[in-house]
């Protein structure tokens, strides 16, 4: 349960050797936004049988067939199911992280924030229509939940929709939306529009799906940012978008609601998963270099100062991939993690990532601050994860107050 | 048709390898092994072959101890048929190697054996000419394309020879050994991965296929390379001349 298991080990070499050869030469073109992170994910999906596999398994999905035999079953690959194993998720996510976490976050956004709230929330036929498109990457998705005036405190979200006979029409303003600028199908977040009573109900939101070039939908230019440079980041306006109500993700407003706890599941579960590629990453390059780096004579890790970073970045390291396992464990067998479980994982494996990455620049001195050992990348794009997904703070909050709970003490994130 | 590949378990090139302090062979902890590349060609080639004629199957052979059966799965995971397990303690010298080869040769009855042109860890490229010399089969060594005639009998192989490339024709069955521009082995699928674990794999003993071990070669000691030195700026012809002659002893 604690390891990777033989064939795990073969995707994380195949997968390896895949990001070397395909996509390390591109990193300073992604870097610059020359390349389109896009075409990557499409290539690795052909060249992994992802899409082939994919596309099977979801035409059984559909036609839901009883008896799943022993080889369907072990072949259940991109989403849950019988046979299904999480952890190969998790190394893929890992794999992507050690050489170019930007492409571990334009591909969670498209695959796990918009892919999977279709096929959460979907009927079979939005599934068909959006999902499929979007888990075999023929399709780019977008998931707009947060807001200029909106971001931790999320359901004060302003966009609005407003029911027209058959029809929806939004308004509203979506940013900081990952695949914005590129996505074909958009997951737009909206609060139902009915006039004065009743009116935005602060609890509940929904989830809309609104497809490229309708009418009304414009997206911006990528936005320049710190790191992650290689996901593009955008806002998505929305002008009088009407959509017909079979956009609405589950179709009727009961079932399409979402409800405060479930929104930032999904984001949180690639942290663990980008956090271990990231330090293990930084781990290798410190500890390489610690032993070619001479000064006084004597190479660097003989200095006891140095390995202290690698004895923490290690602890790190350990920490990560046992919440990863627990993770892919609990997923595996239907095990409910915690909101504190989950808040406490992510607000973990983003600080230790970020931690690493800065003690790695510092274990290179001069060279980890210089872009060639891509330290300095890797520590830009880990900050991320302290803010993506429900920032550290929201975390910490959310695990305060389910512990004060417990104890009767009722406390609002909003102080 | 009916293709065998051979496989051999080598430490990842990629990595360090040191020798252990009694000097008799490499330190295995923490080591990643891997298919010798040459024989991951191999593969790739097998499979094409397979591909190309819509039909054949594609049977890895390995030789050592039972790890080397992670190595026939990674065969089997880029979309080999099945394996076969030669079961041995440690892994023979080519000679002995050859023998076994030709015991699963015979047993398996292929229309051609397709080899990696050498492994990498210990470098002797003797195997796959001793095979085909214990069965009396062509060979084609070396080889940098091949293609089988339409009704299987023979092939016609391009070989990376001193400064160029030769063609030749063989009559098969007949063993070829792959060299590195033969093709780029694919990567495997992740549902070739999760099917390989079900696909056969026969383990045979030495005794099973009728040969008795004898080597012929015994490892009398490994000892690492000594470390490379800085190179020196000479400042004049005649010094270089001089520490050619007499330091480095080459003219
Ligand atoms: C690269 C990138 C990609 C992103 N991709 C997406 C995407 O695809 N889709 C999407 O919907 N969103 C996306 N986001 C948005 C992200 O989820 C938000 O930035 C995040 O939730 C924080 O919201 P905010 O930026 O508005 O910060 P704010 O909520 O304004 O927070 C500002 C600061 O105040 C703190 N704070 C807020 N409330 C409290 C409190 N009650 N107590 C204590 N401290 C508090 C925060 O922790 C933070 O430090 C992305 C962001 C980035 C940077």
């Amino acid at each position: 349960m604690f390891e990777l298991q033989e064939g795990h080990r073969m995707i994380e070499t195949a997968m390896r050797q895949f990001l070397e050869k395909e996509v390390v030469p591109l990193i300073d073109d992604l870097e610059e936004g020359k390349v389109l992170p896009y075409d990557i994910m499409r290539k690795m999906a052909e060249t992994f049988g992802l899409t082939e596999m994919i596309k099977a398994r979801f035409q059984k999905m559909l036609k839901k067939e009883g008896k799943k035999s022993e080889e369907e079953e072990s072949e259940a690959g991109a989403f849950g199911g019988p046979g299904f194993d999480p952890l190969i998720g998790t190394i893929i996510g890992k794999e992507i992280a050690r050489v170019y976490p930007s492409l571990g976050l334009a591909m969670g956004a498209t695959l796990g924030l918009a892919g999977g709230t279709i096929m959460a929330k979907g009927t079979p036929a939005q599934k068909e229509r959006w999902g499929l498109p979007i888990l075999t990457f023929e399709k780019i998705g977008a998931w707009g939940m947060t807001e200029p005036e909106s971001g931790s405190d999320a359901f004060a979200l302003k966009t609005t929709a407003k029911p027209d006979g058959d029809y929806y029409i939004l308004n509203g303003q979506k940013t900081f939306c990952t695949n914005a600028p590129y996505a074909d199908i958009f997951v737009i977040y909206a609060k139902i529009d009915r006039g004065q009573e009743a009116k935005r109900d602060k609890r509940f939101i929904f989830p809309f799906v609104v497809e490229r070039g309708t009418p009304g939908l414009s997206v911006s230019e990528p936005f320049k940012k710190m790191g992650m440079k290689g996901s593009p980041t955008g806002a998505v306006y929305l002008d009088d978008v009407r959509v017909h109500k079979s956009h609405l993700l589950g179709e009727t407003e009961e079932s399409a609601r979402d409800q405060a706890k479930d929104v930032f599941a999904g984001e949180r579960t690639g942290a663990p998963a980008m956090a271990w590629g990231i330090i293990e990453r930084c781990l290798e390059v410190t500890v390489k270099y610690a032993t070619e780096r001479k000064q006084w004579d004597r190479p660097i890790g003989e200095f006891q100062l140095i390995q202290e970073k690698i004895a923490r970045m290690y602890v790190h390291l350990e920490n990560v991939r046992n919440i990863a396992f627990k993770h892919a464990w609990a997923q595996k067998e239907g095990k409910k993690i915690t909101m504190k479980e989950a808040c406490a994982a992510k607000l973990y494996c983003a600080r230790a990532a970020t931690e690493c990455a800065l003690e790695a620049i510092q274990a290179l001195g001069g060279y980890g601050y210089m872009k060639e050992y891509r330290v300095e990348m890797l520590m830009r794009d880990a900050k991320l994860l302290q803010i993506g997904g429900g920032t550290d703070e929201i975390q910490i909050l959310n695990i305060a107050k389910e512990l004060l709970r417990a104890e009767g003490l009722e406390v609002k994130l909003g102080g | 048709m009916k293709i065998l590949v051979t496989v051999k378990r080598v430490p990842d090139p990629d990595m360090k390898v040191r020798v252990n302090a009694e000097g008799t062979g490499i330190v295995e902890d923490n080591m990643k092994f891997v298919i010798n590349p040459f024989d991951e060609i191999a593969v790739e080639e097998g499979l094409r072959i397979k591909e190309k004629k819509g039909e054949g199957e594609v049977v890895i052979v390995a030789i050592g101890p039972s790890v080397v059966q992670e190595q026939i799965r990674a065969a089997l995971a880029m979309g080999a048929d099945r394996g076969i397990h030669v079961d041995v303690d440690s892994y023979p010298d080519p000679l002995n190697t050859a023998k076994l080869l030709k015991a699963v040769a015979e047993k398996e009855a292929p229309n051609i054996v397709i080899m990696g042109k050498q492994a990498v860890d210990d470098d002797y490229g003797q195997a796959g000419q001793m095979l085909a010399a214990m069965l009396g089969w062509a060979q084609a060594t070396f080889a940098y394309k091949v293609e089988i005639a339409d009704d299987n009998s023979k092939a016609t192989v391009t070989r990376e020879v001193d400064g160029g490339l030769e063609t030749i024709e063989i009559d098969l069955p007949a063993v070829v050994t792959a060299d590195l521009r033969l093709n780029e082995p694919r990567y495997a699928s992740l549902p070739g991965i999760m099917k390989a674990k079900t696909k056969p794999m026969d383990v045979f003993k030495p005794a099973d296929l009728g040969v008795e071990l004898s080597p012929v070669l015994e490892l009398v000691r490994m000892e690492e390379p000594p470390p490379r030195k800085g190179g020196i700026i000479v400042e004049t012809v005649d010094e270089l001349l001089d520490k050619l002659r007499n330091e480095a002893k080459v003219i």
